[in-house]
């Protein structure tokens, strides 16, 4: 690939590099695994750039290519935590984690995020991004109707989880 | 509040509280290497590839092969043995031509048929390499029987204390067993390696499915 092609994504990946650190926030929970995640995905878009026609805009090429990485192509190292089988286990949130303060509070949905399976997360995580639910159901190919029952869904056990 | 716009608002807020990377952090690494899962199932199908390609050279030459050549029947191992490379050739295609065609860029959900579609062509290709095994195997103890002079002396011994049935049984157990001890290895192998390669996406692909039905 040429050098010119090389620069303008180097630099575009630059001024938007904070869609990427907020996919691996979601997806990964220390430090080390986060610049995993990072590195996969930058290797993932720089491979795609060439396809990269610019009839989307950049950043919302970069949520599917971020988002594909993150629940298709990434193999989550030993340092990260497996967050995906969350069905059936109940939230390991002990009552003292709980308080009404606001900070607290996020501190509990974090983590609550964090145990989310990784579909989940991305419906979360597109709808942290304001995305609307056309958008969303193209990012994962689903329906937007279905993108819409599955995150109300995902919003009524976050409440449970915060009001317990 | 909503419980997530509580999180909206702070996710918002939290802008800059991301490392910042610069050019040249971000030019390393598109310089590194992938290790998505694709990849690997394409790196592991060539390993395969050399595994069996490397046995039947080690195969050359021995003891066995001599036995073989003596068995004369080069004349049905010959074109058994083009036939079976061809076919190999022919999944190592398509296993490049899948990895090609994944993109990431697809909607998600496409993105996991186009790699399950590949997981598909490893369990042909599985079925394949097994089956050959399992045929291979038959076709040598067919020949032996006929060939092997060996054999007959053997077989002549047995009728003569009246015991070719238990002969032809025990060899028949036998064969039963080694192929199924080494088909059983296999197996365990490829389940191993697919297996734990491709849970995470079965599970999310699974994930996507339910919101659908």
């Amino acid at each position: 690939m040429n050098k010119e092609l090389e620069h303008s994504f180097v630099e575009l990946l630059e001024k938007h590099q904070n869609i990427v650190h907020k996919v691996c926030r979601l997806y990964t929970n220390n430090y080390d695994a986060h610049n995993d995640l990072f590195q996969e995905i930058t290797i993932q878009l720089w491979r795609a750039y060439p396809k990269f026609r610019g009839d989307a805009k950049f950043s919302t090429w970069m949520y599917r290519v971020g988002l594909n990485t993150a629940i298709t192509l990434y193999r989550k190292s030993k340092r990260t935590i497996n967050t995906q089988d969350y069905a059936g286990v109940e939230f390991k949130i002990k009552a003292e984690d709980y308080d009404d303060t606001e900070e607290q509070q996020l501190k509990t949905l974090y983590k609550a995020v964090h145990q989310l399976n990784d579909i989940e997360k991305a419906l979360v995580f597109l709808y942290l991004e304001d995305k609307d639910y056309k958008e969303i159901s193209e990012t994962l190919g689903i329906s937007s109707v279905n993108a819409r029952v599955k995150m109300n869904r995902i919003k009524t056990k976050l409440k449970a989880i915060l009001n317990p | 509040m909503d419980e997530l716009d509580l999180l909206k608002k702070d996710w918002k807020k939290g802008n800059s509280n991301y490392p910042k990377l610069s050019y040249n952090d971000i030019y390393k690494m598109i310089l590194k290497k992938s290790s998505s899962i694709v990849k690997w199932i394409f790196i592991i199908s060539l390993l395969e590839f050399g595994f069996w390609l490397s046995i039947s050279f080690a195969f050359k030459g021995s003891v066995y092969s001599n036995k073989i050549d003596e068995l004369n029947i080069n004349h049905i191992l010959i074109p058994i043995t083009i036939i079976s490379y061809a076919v190999l050739i022919y999944f190592f295609y398509l296993f490049y031509k899948n990895y090609k065609n994944i993109s990431t860029t697809d909607s998600s959900k496409t993105l996991m048929e186009n790699i399950l579609k590949t997981r598909k062509t490893v369990k042909h290709y599985v079925i394949f390499n097994l089956a050959s095994l399992f045929i291979g195997a038959f076709i040598g103890v067919f020949y032996n029987f006929n060939h092997n002079p060996e054999f007959s002396s053997k077989l002549e011994l047995a009728s003569a204390s009246g015991e070719v049935f238990k002969f032809y049984a025990v060899i028949f157990m036998v064969t039963l067993l080694v192929i199924g001890v080494v088909i059983g290895v296999l197996l365990l192998f490829y389940w191993l390696i697919y297996g734990i390669l491709l849970k995470r996406l079965n599970n999310n692909y699974k994930e996507l499915k339910k919101l659908e039905s």
